[in-house]
């Protein structure tokens, strides 16, 4: 099991956890259930350029094809609250992956809300696992 | 073949009165044109991400001789069989069929800054509005006594990755139990990856794994202290007890000189001899091209602007990766990377107005020192007071649990693919 997929420390687990961690989608599916359900969810209406050129940081590993190869999961296509709410958890430092963590320290929210609007309209390419 | 306006202009009346009328070649109207010399991890992912995002409002000329690159990166996994060449082997036919990257695999041979020109190695010229320079490194033949281009078969570098990867492989796999290896480490600032000191455990591990425990590596650095230090010798004595031996120069004393033809290195300490295996890695500075082009300060590397890469020589040229003063970040193809995308920006933010945002910047290196156990130090970072600084940083920790390292040989290998794709595809 990779670091990333854990369940957040410290939080609050549910039933979906033994399905959730069967894959990356899953992981972060429970991440953001379970925080989004601890705030209030009113997402900034993202800047997609600002997005779009901070995903350049992502791109270095995360392949902007949704492939996605060993450790390191797809991160195209979700929905933005989900995004952010995967994003926050690692700048709170709940999840324990060190080189996400140091990226996301350094992105405010409204990095963030562009990051996860133009991650959005991203669609895998055919035959990309998700 | 250069056909640009200054050709159009200079031409025939006859020819000039057609083409003026069929194209108006006014200055400024014109497609613009963005050069960029060197096809490795920086150049590859700047032409990529320019023809890319400008969506054919840019020509995008690449000019690298080799049409096969190999990574620096991962070519320790390689010396340590847990790569195969082919696998840190790639082609450009991507950035031309996916991106319409014009490939152009001559060597440029100088940067004609007056008249904005590339020249290549065939003496025709190319025409530029900005140029990208990512030379990578050369290496300072001289600075290791009695070693030169000449015995670099012999005494391998491997720090240009290709046929120096396999030379360094095959000699590699023929030491015999029992026989020492000696590494000549770089001195500071030098390119990493390949890390000298993942080498090593990658060698120990090749050796280790033959059965030849009785073999030594024996590295000389002229450096009183090296990155992940603390984890390397952690590592080493956990699965290669006895087989390395780092040594500080207040140990050794300085390199004094070695000898090809007979395996000899003679420090100020001791003299080492018959080595079936010497490994020099010496002083580096900018790609020459960079040099020939006065484009690098005393330090003989390229000083730039930290928001945009722009070289602070000439403001029509960008430097990126290993030949740039990038302040904090390493010398790393994640870098290289990391910066192209900025200069990227920042030249179609020239030519086209599209929109510039303050420079953000990453970097991660993992090292593998034995199967299973990756350890990784890396950083983001942002322009400060006109430099790159770190702005969040981490690095592994000495004693961390088993399973931890083994999330990070799946996150190394992870990003292998993920970085390689975005530079060559």
């Amino acid at each position: 099991m990779n670091e990333m997929f854990e369940a957040p420390q410290g939080r609050r687990m549910n039933a979906l956890s033994a399905l959730a961690l069967q894959g990356a989608a899953g992981a972060v599916f429970l991440a953001w259930a379970t925080v989004a359900a601890a705030q209030d969810a009113k997402p900034l209406k993202g800047d997609k350029a600002l997005g779009e050129y901070l995903s350049n940081t992502c791109t270095g590993c995360h392949q902007i094809s949704g492939v996605s190869k060993a450790g390191v999961p797809p991160i195209v296509g979700w929905p933005e609250d989900q995004f952010i709410a995967v994003m926050e958890t690692y700048k709170d430092k709940v999840r324990e992956n060190k080189v996400m963590q140091t990226i996301a320290a350094g992105l405010s929210k409204e990095d963030l809300a562009g990051l996860a609007a133009y991650y959005a309209t991203i669609k895998p390419t055919k035959g990309a696992a998700q | 073949m250069d056909f640009n306006r200054r050709h159009i202009l200079g031409g025939a009346g006859a020819s000039l009165g057609v083409l003026a009328l069929g194209a108006p070649a006014v200055l400024g109207q014109a497609k613009p044109r963005v050069v960029v010399i060197g096809g490795g991890p920086g150049g590859a992912t700047a032409a990529k991400y320019i023809a890319k995002d400008s969506q054919g409002k840019i020509e995008v000329v690449l000019v690298e001789p080799k049409k096969e690159f190999t990574t620096c990166f991962h070519s320790n996994l390689y010396l340590g069989d847990f790569k195969k060449f082919g696998e840190i082997t790639h082609t450009y036919d991507k950035l031309a069929s996916a991106h319409g990257v014009k490939l152009n695999h001559q060597m440029a041979s100088a940067i004609d800054r007056a008249k904005k020109q590339v020249v290549l190695a065939d003496g025709s010229r190319l025409s530029y509005d900005r140029l990208i320079v990512a030379p990578g490194i050369s290496l300072k033949y001289d600075s290791v006594p009695g070693w030169g281009k000449e015995h670099e078969k012999v005494m391998p570098h491997a720090w240009q990755a290709g046929e120096q990867t396999k030379i360094l492989k095959a000699k590699l796999d023929a030491v015999p139990d029992g026989g020492t290896i000696i590494m000549i480490a770089p001195p500071n600032p030098y390119r990493c990856p390949p890390g000298p000191y993942e080498r090593v455990s990658m060698m120990a591990h090749t050796l280790k794994a033959a059965g030849k425990t009785k073999s030594k590596i024996v590295i000389i650095d002229p450096k009183p202290k090296f990155s992940k230090q603390g984890l390397f010798q952690e590592g080493w004595e956990k699965y290669y007890p006895g087989m390395v031996e780092w040594l500080a120069p207040d140990i050794h004393e300085g390199i004094k000189s070695v000898d090809p033809k007979t395996g000899t290195v003679v420090t100020g300490f001791e003299t080492y001899k018959n080595s079936p295996l010497v490994n020099v890695i010496p002083a580096q500075t900018a790609g020459q091209i960079a040099i020939q082009a006065k484009l690098v300060d005393k330090s003989g590397f390229c000083p730039i602007d930290a928001n945009t890469m722009r070289s602070t020589v000439d403001s029509n040229i960008f430097v990126i990766g290993d030949a740039s003063i990038a302040g904090a970040m390493p010398k790393s193809g994640f870098a290289a990377n990391s910066q192209a995308k900025v200069a990227a920006m920042a030249v179609r933010g020239d030519l086209t107005g599209s929109r510039v945002f303050p420079a953000r910047y990453a970097n991660t290196c993992w090292s593998l020192i034995e199967d299973g156990d990756v350890v990784k130090v890396g950083a983001a970072y942002a322009a400060k007071d006109g430099k790159i600084a770190a702005t969040s940083t981490f690095v592994s920790k000495t004693k961390e649990p088993a399973d931890l390292r083994k999330q990070n040989v799946q996150e190394n290998l992870g990003w292998y693919a993920g970085v390689t794709a975005d530079m060559f595809s």
